[in-house]
Order: C-alpha cells, then sequence, then structure tokens
C-alpha cells in the first residue's frame, strides 16, 4: 500500500500551478497530486481559473489596436511638447507678426505723443548777432523761457 | 478683446507713420508773424492781442504800457523774404533760411535809413517766438516779437 505524503498548502499549489517553484520542489508537489485527489481538485481549479484570466487578458489584449493606442498616448505627449516648444522660443510662434506690431504701434504713439514737448529749451538759439552799436543783451526768461534780443542804438 | 486693442494699436501706429510722412512733406512753408509793439511808461495800456506774451515781457522789462502797432503775418518759403515796414524809417527782414531739427533758422535784419543797424541768426523753436528790442521811438522802445511755424 502506498503511503499518502502530507498535504501541500493551498499557496504552493497555486505557486505549482504557475511554475513559480524550484525544480526540486515541483517535481515533488507533482508526485503527491497524482495520489492526492484533494490537492489535485485545488490545482485543477487554479489551473481553470489561470486559464480563463489569461485566455481572457489575451484576447482583450489583441483587441488593441496599436496605432490607436499610439495616437491616444504619444500625440497628446507630442502636442504638449510642441506647445512649450513653441512657448519658450516665443518669436516661432504663429502671433509673432501681431505681437511685433503692437510693440511697433506703442513705440510710434510714444514718439508721436513726445514729439510736442520737443525740442527742450529756449524758444530760440540765437547763433550770431552783428550789429555796430556795442550794447546787445540776449535774456531768457525765466518761465517760458521766451528768448530776448535787445539792443541799444545809441 | 487683446487681439481687438493689438489691432487698434497697430491701427493708429500706421497712422501716425502716414501723418509723420505727410507732414513731412507738406512742411515747405513758414508761416511768420511780426508784431510790432511801442513799450512805454506813459499809461498802463496792455493790448489784448498782446496777452500770450506779455506776462513774459512783463517779467523782464519796467514798461507799464505794451500797444501793438502792427501785426504782419507772411507766408514765406524757404530763403524768401519777408519786409515789414517799421515805424522811424526803420525796415524789419526777415528770412527763414532752412530747418535745422526741429528748429527754423531765421535770419534777421534791422535797417534804418537802408543801412542794416542789426542782423541776427536765429534758431526758432518752430511753433515758438522770439523778441527784438531796444530802438527808441516815441518816449519808449520798439519791441518786434517774431513767431514761426511751418506748414
Amino acid at each position: 500500500m502506498t503511503k499518502k505524503s502530507k498535504c501541500h498548502s493551498s499557496e504552493n499549489i497555486s505557486r505549482f500551478v504557475d511554475k513559480e517553484l524550484d525544480h526540486d520542489f515541483y517535481n515533488e508537489v507533482a508526485q503527491h497530486l497524482d495520489h492526492c485527489p484533494d490537492c489535485r481538485k485545488i490545482s485543477e481549479a487554479y489551473k481553470t481559473l489561470s486559464d480563463v484570466f489569461t485566455d481572457h487578458a489575451h484576447t482583450q489584449i489583441s483587441k488593441i489596436d496599436p496605432g490607436i493606442l499610439k495616437q491616444k498616448l504619444v500625440s497628446p505627449l507630442e502636442h504638449i511638447e510642441k506647445k512649450s516648444m513653441g512657448n519658450f522660443f516665443g518669436i516661432f510662434s504663429k502671433n509673432i507678426y501681431l505681437k511685433l506690431a503692437s510693440i511697433t504701434a506703442i513705440l510710434m504713439i510714444s514718439l508721436y505723443t513726445l514729439q510736442g514737448y520737443y525740442p527742450k529749451g529756449p524758444s530760440a538759439i540765437v547763433k550770431s548777432v552783428d550789429t555796430d552799436f556795442a550794447s546787445v543783451m540776449i535774456i531768457e526768461t525765466q518761465k517760458e523761457k521766451h528768448t530776448i534780443i535787445w539792443f541799444s542804438e545809441t | 478683446m487683446i487681439r481687438f486693442i493689438k489691432i487698434l494699436l497697430l491701427i493708429i501706429g500706421i497712422f501716425c507713420i502716414i501723418s509723420q510722412q505727410a507732414q513731412a512733406v507738406a512742411k515747405n512753408r513758414v508761416l511768420t508773424n511780426v508784431k510790432v509793439i511801442h513799450a512805454s511808461t506813459v499809461s498802463n495800456h496792455v493790448d489784448p492781442s498782446l496777452k500770450r506774451i506779455i506776462s513774459e515781457l512783463k517779467s523782464v522789462f519796467k514798461y507799464t504800457s505794451y500797444r501793438l502797432l502792427n501785426n504782419r503775418n507772411l507766408n514765406l518759403g524757404f530763403n524768401e523774404m519777408g519786409r515789414v515796414a517799421l515805424p522811424g524809417k526803420r525796415t524789419l527782414i526777415v528770412i527763414p533760411s532752412n530747418m535745422e531739427g526741429k528748429r527754423i533758422r531765421y535770419q534777421i535784419n534791422i535797417q534804418k535809413n537802408r543801412q542794416s543797424i542789426f542782423q541776427t541768426r536765429v534758431l526758432l523753436k518752430n511753433n515758438g517766438s522770439i523778441t527784438i528790442g531796444g530802438p527808441q521811438f516815441n518816449n519808449g522802445v520798439l519791441l518786434f516779437n517774431i513767431s514761426g511755424s511751418v506748414r
């Protein structure tokens, strides 16, 4: 009469089904399963479960179109990259002409506005005076910087 | 909204450029105004037409009366001579020579009995004025206020 060995834990049987045991222990569990209907039953249950899971996963993966997957995952990343590059090299963005035009407009308005205030200084700059009379004065008023030339005929 | 503001600024900028170019092309005439003023202490009369410059004159001179004797507008081209008759057989000659930056270069000459008694070259601020004075006349003095603006 063959002596029945001690039953293995369900965890070990699960690892046996998944072929995660080392070689010696795997053979030991395999021999035990040949003689133990209870453990074999557990083993078959795990095997069925594993097969179902593997088949289902395989079916689902086979349904995925790599092209669509790439489009869904890679394209948004490329878009984000392009956007960040566009922001970094701001001058290459499509609104560059509008931005340049706006800056030019602001500068022109500033110059146009300031034009009325220039030139500063006296109302007239006297470059030369030629007279036979010795007494000539050039005066600049304090408030409006109005230039006055005063000469005496005597 | 921001786009609208940018476009508006662009339009205004273009308008500024065009108007500046138009001004640069059109500015070849110099409107010169000569006011002949008699300043004295005989009264307190101040001519109302001298309101713009009277405060400047009063800040320098001791005169109490400022009477406008003559007011002449001369529309001159560059290097074109303008003549204004002055009291006491005097003549004022003004010649706008050219533009130097934003200023008008003027040659101003005062003659008496056809003899030059005073001449000067000035750079007058566009829309600005200069006053030349000193000749004695009727218990007072004559002042010549000369203003110029390019058109």
